[in-house]
């Protein structure tokens, strides 16, 4: 879509040049030049070549927090991603994190490559080829390779997830040809790799039968309720948030869990709170596992990024940002941060492996569970 | 790590070969390449290039 299209579909012409965008951001709050409201701006002015060949188009952590203030309700993500599919015609490409490799992964996930990735699933509980639940793993098998030297693994969370669907009496269906769910390329403005990778996974799932299929990371869950159906219409099953279902089942008392000592704090990944509009359940069931659990300064609504989206610029800026986040967590006294994106918890665990005066630990929403359900 | 990733992906190990040769040992990388070379042959397609 070229510029004006966009301007047109993300209603940016309603931009009162406020600056509550660039005042909002995180980024900008780091690195003083980048500016969404001049984007936009430029953008309006038929000047986007001003910055369509800067690193600006790649900064931003599509974390929404500006699109979520704007009082002309302008739809900055969309914004963010189209700049990028142009920026891409000019050769104008991001600077992946980690050489490129994630990206290389995803791309060749395209092709009908038969994958082999399923091993640690069937070593963790139960689970099924064919069946009504889907359980929807995303990239951890990759990142537990990536970051093995990391203190949590990554593949942890995924088999806390099918341990707690187990207890619950479900056994998913977990499949060796799921695929990366776009997300990322999506953001890094690779629309048609996303439609292909996407085409793929909903002919998964239609394979095994499921009608209800559940996402523990919130990437995977946004992308599927609002961009596989943007663009594919109707998917024949239904898209669940782990964390709302397991909140519902807690409620119904389908669960107990002991709650254990020490005190905690959440953050709410940018996916799931401010774009998936997930903010209770996660709560309700932190409430359930810890006895003591305190907001940070900005969080809910107001929470701030993990600092890297797309595995895209990930710079000194990102740290900054990680580093304060870390801090503004310790500030609140817990002694163990919550994440519930293994995005997060992966880039707030090499900021805190570095960044001097870091002393809080880092866990995924399913290890406090895991351990509540097994008598706290 | 690669060999872990590339595992993942349901393409086989032998594809993958990690050997140090030094500037001086011309006569040693051609007989590296060339083996491996034929290896490759040997093993026929690539996953990778049968599934796209
Ligand atoms: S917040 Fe919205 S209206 Fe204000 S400058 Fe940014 S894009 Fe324009
Ligand atoms: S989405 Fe987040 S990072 Fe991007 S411009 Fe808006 S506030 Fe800044």
């Amino acid at each position: 879509m070229n510029i004006e299209g966009l301007v047109n579909e993300t209603k940016a012409y309603y931009c009162l040049d406020c600056g509550v965008c660039t005042g909002s951001c995180p980024v900008a709050r780091y690195s003083p030049s980048f500016s969404p409201r001049l984007m936009v701006e430029k953008a309006l002015m038929g000047k986007a070549e001003d910055f369509l060949r800067d690193q600006d188009v790649w900064s931003c952590l599509t974390c929404a927090r500006c699109t979520h203030r704007c009082p002309a309700n302008i739809d900055y993500l969309e914004f963010a991603r189209g700049i990028r599919e142009e920026a891409l015609k000019l050769d104008n490409k991001g600077i992946p994190a980690h050489s490129g490799m994630f990206q290389s992964i995803m791309g060749i996930q395209t092709s009908g490559i038969k994958q082999d990735r399923i091993a640690w699933a069937k070593e963790a509980g139960s689970i099924a080829d064919k069946g009504e639940y889907f359980y929807f793993v995303g990239c951890l098998p990759y990142f537990n390779v990536i970051f093995a030297n990391f203190p949590s693994q990554p593949l942890d969370i995924g088999r806390n997830v099918i341990k707690i669907l187990n207890k619950l009496g479900i056994e998913p269906v977990v499949s060796n040809d799921e695929k990366c769910c776009g997300h990322d390329m999506l953001w890094n403005g690779e629309l048609e790799t996303f439609k292909k990778l996407a085409a793929a996974n909903i002919e998964v799932i239609k394979e095994a039968g499921s009608k209800k299929v559940i996402f523990h990371c919130p990437e995977g869950y946004f992308i599927f309720k609002n961009y596989y159906t943007k663009y594919f219409g109707d998917l024949g099953f239904d898209v669940i948030h782990f964390y709302d279902f397991l909140a519902e089942k807690l409620k119904a008392g389908e669960l107990t869990l002991e709650k254990s000592n020490g005190r905690v704090t959440y953050q709410d990944p940018c996916r799931l709170g401010r774009l998936a509009g997930i903010y209770e359940s996660p709560r309700d069931i932190i409430n359930g596992v810890a006895t003591s659990f305190v907001e940070m300064e900005r969080s809910g609504e107001n929470s701030v990024c993990c600092g890297t989206t797309g595995w895209m610029n990930c710079s000194t800026c990102s740290k900054e940002i990680q580093g304060n986040r870390l801090k503004e967590s310790m500030a609140t006294g817990a002694d163990t941060l919550i994440t519930a994106c293994p995005k997060c918890n992966i880039h707030f665990s090499c900021a805190a492996s570095f960044i001097e005066g870091i002393d809080i630990k880092i866990k995924d929403l399913t290890e406090m569970v895991v351990t509540a359900m097994n008598g706290g | 790590m690669v060999r872990q990733l590339v595992a993942l992906l349901g393409i086989e190990d032998e594809r993958l070969a990690l050997e140090w040769v030094s500037s001086a040992e011309a006569a040693r990388f051609a007989e590296v390449v060339t083996s491996f070379t034929q290896k490759i042959k040997e093993l026929g397609k690539s996953p990778l290039r049968l599934a796209a």
